[in-house]
């Protein structure tokens, strides 16, 4: 296969992807059943599930499905959108190099082909679309698309709140694109209800999307049969499995965990035993139950009345347990045992080898612990008292068919992957273009900006967000941005000694970094804020400072708080974090804060397409000017699906008039959808489309074996041949 | 190391329900559901090709669960079904003829997925808030201080089930034993939440229907062989049972990971039984009547237990283990060493009966929740309808403890629902066009399309080619006898409606049920009066009712909602 055709089968394929997963794209979108060899029916509008259930042969498709999965993997969405912007990309490509074969007339032109044809040219636009990505998305997002951002929490206090409403206008917005029309409310209520549920406090959300996101099949019971509407939450944690032995007990609780066998056996793994005698065989019985019957009683004087098992126990062990009134739950997995440990802290129970008189710690308070039946199935509901900041909850998923709880599982699972995203900072780095620089440095007023300087300069700046309470104590938050600033004052250090011989510059680096230190000290004490080391980069520099002798340091410090308010969302508004910049090489450190939000139903295709016009108009390289124009266009592809039912007024034109003509008089964009999307993932997704494309376009052969894969290693299958 | 494999790439299709095929499956699978609904229902013969015995059934669980469908879509809507029995055990046929009736109702009126499925969520909600509302004209509250409600409750389910060959008075005998051995099962005194016992049927097969009976306590059956052992057994007012969990069969325990070496002339055979025999000694010391076991009990060990004048029962299985703990009072022994006097129990009486050809031992508890309910048909396939009748309706009856609601059967239900649902949405379509942004034709056409999709599951129950007509009152549902003239200018020929709540001596104005019709108010709020006179009537089972509703609705929408099917062929 020629490389020129490599672009051309990609459209191909990207085409027929296109038209399955276009089906199930938006709010209008439509559910695709899917059947496995065992017999399973799955009901599915998520692309990733889609495209893994096709298992596509074309080496090309396998590449895209292979790159849309390991993006699902770090983000958890965006599959459909994927497959669109791609094949939209794809097409743009593909007219643009028709048209430059065609066209003859135009010198201009005539010299750009004949450039083209010289140099490879899918190698070539790969290269340009590569550098779009690192250098020209991430300066547009940074510098025009952030006056747009909207988010998450509500500013109205110092400190960062989750705002509820518009945390529902995001789950509205993700679940229109993941479950069935008649359920999308009713799910995002749900989920709204039970992170709310879960959350111990404000402050430790991120910890309860993390757990959330880590042990989410344990979190939930599906249950088949029941219409979708009697789904609910309940307090306390469910366990898949019934009581071995149950015993009503209420007032003080106490549970422990095992992880062997509380009966002792004969002989441990490793060891031999020799019986010489039937009486030392009768004897070594009886001590076997003597101890046994010992440690069931140790442990009933300790209060416990549960024992969480992950092996099982024999007969004599439940017996005595039931005579002592412990309950006992048995072969618990090991998620199941470390979803526990993390809930209330509590570690396994270690038998004691020798006496049993002292108490046993590793014991923990439930509030209750009794069966649970659903749909005639028996369960273990257990009120624990979590010590962190999840208030254990459970999701019980009805729905009159298995296909359909597991839509809906995946989907809350989803949902949790993307808040988890969402509440962390993007960073985004780029160079900046000469031409502006002007521009930056009107956004940010320098502290002490020296433009006229000829030489060089850096601005070293510490990225400070104000990160309310993501430490896990405030005793020790003080103590790390302690450390913080002592491995921030080493790194200064050596730089300083270096610029020594050069006179000019010390008084400039020691009064600025003094300052420095004050502010960061003056935050801490403010706002309780938590500074964000971003190390890395300033190291970077350092090492760069040795590098160039004559550089001259200045640390400017900047913290920006642009504070723009939306027509709609008056709650809703954005906090610029401090962008840091470091000017002598061109790099700007800059990043997309937590909780960055966009009204969803295009609008951000809107915005970047608008700036990428505009910047295409301002670029005076071609290619660069060509590939803005192409991603720009491209974009456009996943509006055009959104409004494609709309009739009159929200008709895909009629939008896109309007939404342009709103973003140039700088008036707040019309949507005809309420909800919001995470800005962060849809960058994400961008970018991991352009890495797709570039992979694709470097390909230049694709080279067809015919040989059984030489993992298959089995006598079987060579007899089949 | 695992197999690797090319593997074949699915098989795609869109726009599934357009198919002809898929059509014409969906229209035989209504067939079958249809022809097998309701009392008159025609009885269908499953029998597998390649072996199994014959099945004979009407009833959705058996049906469904025989059937092999292989479409995506019917596999689907025969899961969903299936779920939806095991979930309530009844209203399995309901939920599937209304799923198929609104699938191809929707499809013939040809609106956009979109629409529809709002409406018909819509719809249904306007149904469920009706039927749980106060004035709701089909519901009747259950008065549990006559066991009338319930009788007809059951009757109706029994009745419903023609496969199970009973005639008229074997229907009233089997309804009455199935609410005795209901009510068996409900303790005398409870604290602050109602635990249900269990009743456990045991098979007769071969004898009289009228032969089945109830008893309290458990049954075991035991062989002639084993009744030759037991010696005549001595009365006293109680007796002490001791119930093994673990085996007594003397083979050793699990020793552990590591290995355990013998020494020759080390018989540890002897050393477990001497460990068994032991246990006798302790057994016949404390005094103890009976013993069961779960699993073996070594011949030793049971030689010996007899000699002491003991009765041994082994092999009694883990299903009957917990009712048999409940019935002693005990708690299963998992120890061969030092038993605590705290865990034997005691039943009240104990005697050996002989039912038909089987032997049994009775035990008899002081009080306890646990009956069983010997059943008899004449042959088995007859026998295995009836049982799931009996587990059907006990199943039905806890769930009306925890609902105390029943609606009315035999059609009248639906007839009602769906003239309900066509004036209100007549009169006051104003609140679903507001929100939904559709059309008012959009929104009549499928009012007309569910509406008649709840009707035709009314008007099949009627299989031998009468009439069906509605009321203009009540809006219920009135079958005359076919090759008659015409019911609507004679209205004598109709005698009762379908609940058998009204009859025909009032002042009624009927129409053909299909036929298109004024919407009319029927009329809400039942009186109180006119339940307490009837003594017949046909009931449903409220809570499976409406779940079967909302599972029909759902499931119809999700299948109206697919737009392509992806089919795995590896």
């Amino acid at each position: 296969m020629a490389a020129a055709g490599s672009a051309k089968v990609a459209l191909r394929v990207a085409e027929v992807l296109e038209t399955i997963v276009s089906c199930c794209v938006g709010p209008e979108g439509r559910q695709v059943l899917c059947t496995k060899p065992t017999g399973e029916v799955l009901i599915s509008r998520d692309g990733g599930c889609l495209l893994e259930a096709l298992h596509l042969e074309h080496p090309i498709a396998r590449m895209m499905v292979a790159c849309v999965s390991s993006h699902l993997r770090k983000t958890g969405d965006g599959a459909k959108t994927f497959i669109i912007f791609l094949c939209h990309l794809l097409r743009g490509l593909h007219a643009v190099t028709d048209k430059e074969q065609d066209s003859l007339i135009s010198k201009n032109i005539q010299t750009h082909r004949r450039h083209w044809k010289n140099c490879c040219q899918w190698k070539f636009i790969s290269q340009a679309l590569l550098k779009f990505q690192t250098q020209v998305l991430d300066y547009i997002m940074g510098h025009y698309l952030s006056k747009h951002f909207l988010s998450i929490f509500s500013s109205s206090t110092k400190e960062r709140t989750l705002c509820r409403s518009s945390l529902e206008l995001l789950l509205e917005a993700y679940f229109c694109g993941r479950v069935g029309r008649n359920n999308q409310n009713f799910i995002s209520q749900l989920m709204c209800d039970y992170f709310f549920k879960c959350m111990a406090c404000e402050s430790g959300c991120e910890e309860v999307f993390e757990l959330v996101d880590d042990y989410f099949i344990e979190l939930n019971v599906g249950v088949t049969g029941l219409p979708v509407s009697d789904s609910r939450i309940i307090a306390g944690l469910v366990l898949h499995r019934d009581f071995s032995v149950y015993c009503p007990a209420d007032g003080d609780i106490r549970i422990v965990i095992v992880t062997e066998t509380i009966q002792p056996p004969f002989s441990t793994s490793g060891s031999e035993f020799i019986l010489n005698s039937e009486a030392q065989f009768r004897t070594s019985q009886f001590w076997i139950m003597e101890r046994t019957k010992a440690i069931m009683k140790h442990l009933q004087s300790q209060n416990v009345k549960l024992l969480l098992s992950s092996v099982k126990q024999p007969d004599l062990v439940i017996y005595y347990a039931g005579l002592n009134g412990i309950s006992v739950v048995e072969c618990l997995s090991s998620e199941e045992v470390s979803l526990i440990q993390r809930v209330v802290g509590l570690s396994p129970f270690v038998l004691p080898h020798t006496s049993l008189r002292y108490e046993i710690c590793n014991t923990a308070l439930m509030n209750f612990c009794k069966p649970l039946i659903l749909r005639s199935k028996r369960y273990v509901h257990l009120g624990l008292i979590g010590t962190c900041s999840f208030i254990p909850h459970c999701i019980v998923l009805c729905a009159p068919v298995q296909g359909l709880v597991e839509q809906h599982k995946s989907a809350l699972h989803g949902a949790f992957k993307m808040l988890r995203q969402l509440f962390k900072d993007l960073d985004l780095n780029y160079m900046l273009q000469a031409s502006d620089q002007n521009y930056a440095s009107s956004l940010l007023t320098y502290k002490n900006s020296r433009e006229s300087t000829p030489l060089p300069e850096i601005v070293n700046g510490s990225m400070q967000s104000p990160y309310q309470g993501t430490v896990v104590e405030n005793k020790g938050k003080l103590a790390t941005t302690q450390t913080y600033l002592k491995i921030y004052s080493n790194f200064v250090v050596p730089s300083i000694e270096l610029e020594t011989h050069i006179p000019r510059s010390i008084p400039k680096v020691t009064p600025t970094d003094t300052y420095q230190t004050d502010e960061t000290l003056r935050y801490l004490s403010l706002a309780k804020t938590r500074i964000v080391d971003d190390s890395e980069p300033f190291m970077e520099s350092n090492s760069a400072n040795s590098t160039t002798e004559n550089t001259r340091i200045e640390i400017s410090y900047e913290n920006l708080q642009v504070t723009e308010i939306a027509g709609r969302g008056s709650m809703l508004a954005v906090r610029e974090k401090s962008l840091e910049m470091c000017t002598s090489h061109g790099y700007c450190f800059s990043s997309i804060p937590a909780g960055c939000v966009l009204p969803a139903g295009g609008n951000f295709e809107f915005l970047l397409h608008y700036y990428l016009l505009n910047y295409a108009k301002k670029c005076h390289q071609s290619e660069e000017t060509m590939v803005s124009v192409i991603i720009a266009n491209a974009l456009l592809g996943i509006p055009k699906i959104l409004y494609k039912s709309k009739k009159g007024n929200y008709s895909f034109p009629q939008i896109y008039v309007r939404t342009l003509h709103a973003i140039q008089t700088h008036q707040p964009m019309v949507s005809s959808q309420t909800g919001l999307e995470s800005v962060a993932s849809k960058y994400q997704l961008l970018t991991s489309v352009l890495q797709c494309l570039t992979k694709i376009l470097t390909i230049d052969l694709v080279i067809n074996i015919k040989r059984q894969p030489q993992e298959v290693y089995d006598q079987d299958s060579e007899e089949e041949v | 190391m695992s197999r690797l494999e090319a593997k074949k790439p699915s098989f795609c299709k869109s726009e599934p329900l357009t198919s002809e095929r898929v059509r014409a499956t969906l229209c035989v699978l209504k067939g079958i559901l249809t022809s097998s609904y309701g009392p008159s229902g025609r009885l269908k013969q499953l029998h597998n090709g390649l072996g199994g015995c014959v099945c004979t059934t009407s009833q959705s669980s058996a049906l469904l669960a025989n059937l092999s469908v292989t479409h995506p879509i019917l596999k689907i809507l025969t899961t969903s079904m299936q779920n939806h029995v095991s979930c309530f055990s009844d209203c399995g046929l309901f939920t599937a003829i209304l799923c198929c009736n609104l699938i191809e109702n929707v499809q013939r009126i040809g609106l956009m997925p979109t629409t529809v499925i709002k409406l018909n969520k819509h719809l249904l909600s306007i149904c469920t808030s009706y039927l749980q509302s106060e004035f709701c004209g089909c519901r009747i509250l259950v008065d549990f201080s006559s066991t009338q409600t319930l009788l007809c409750l059951v009757r109706s389910i029994v009745t419903s089930k023609p496969a199970c060959m009973l005639t008229r008075q074997e229907i009233d005998h089997i309804s009455a034993l199935i609410l005795r051995a209901f009510l068996l099962t409900i303790p005398e005194n409870t604290k602050d939440c109602l635990i249900l016992g269990k009743s456990i049927i045991v098979p007769l097969k071969g004898q009289r229907v009228t032969d089945s009976t109830v008893l309290p306590g458990i049954l075991l059956e035991i062989s002639e062989v084993q009744l030759m052992k037991i010696l005549p057994i001595k009365k006293s007012d109680t007796f002490k049972v001791a119930l093994f969990c673990a085996s007594l069969s003397g083979d050793l325990s699990d020793t552990g990971e590591g290995t355990v070496v013998v020494s020759s002339g080390v018989s540890l055979e002897n050393a477990v039984l001497d460990q068994l025999l032991n246990l006798g000694r302790q057994l016949v010391s404390d005094h103890i009547d009976l013993v069961i076991c779960q699993k073996v009990v070594h011949p030793s060990l049971k030689q010996f237990l007899s000699m002491h004048r003991m009765i041994a029962i082994d092999r009694v299985g883990a299903a009957l283990m917990e009712p048999l703990s409940k019935v002693t009072g005990t708690q299963p022994i998992g120890s061969l060493g030092s038993i605590s006097p705290s865990s034997y129990g005691s039943v009240k009486d104990l005697c050996t009966e002989k039912f038909g050809f089987k032997h049994f031992l009775h035990l008899i508890p002081n009080e306890a929740t646990i009956c069983s309910l010997l059943l008899c048909n004449r042959n088995d396939t007859a026998w295995d309808e009836l049982k799931l009748t009996c587990q059907t309706a006990l199943h039905v009856l806890q769930l009306t403890i925890k609902e105390p609601s029943v609606l009315l059967g035999g059609g009248c239900t639906e007839t009602h629902l769906a003239a309900y649902i066509r004036h209100k949405i007549c009169n006051e379509p104003e609140s679903i066009l507001q929100d939904d942004g559709c059309t008012q034709t959009e929104l009549q056409l499928l009012t007309e399309a569910f509406c008649s999709a709840l009707e035709s599951v009314a008007g099949s129950l009627e299989h031998d080619g009468g009439e069906i007509l509605t009321d203009m009152k009540y809006g219920h549902f009135w079958s005359a006898q076919p090759e008659s003239p015409s019911a609507v200018d004679c209205p004598d020929l109709l005698s009762r409606c379908g609940c058998g709540l009204y009859t025909s001596q009032e002042e009624l104005r009927w129409s053909f049920l299909k036929s298109t019709r004024h919407p009319f108010a029927p009329q809400t709020c039942l009186p109180h009066e006119a339940v307490g006179s009837a003594n017949n009537l046909t009931l449903d089972c409220f809570t499976a009712k409406l779940s079967g509703l909302q599972v029909a609705v759902e499931t119809a929408n999700l299948i109206l909602d697919l737009s392509y099917i992806i089919e795995d062929k590896n």
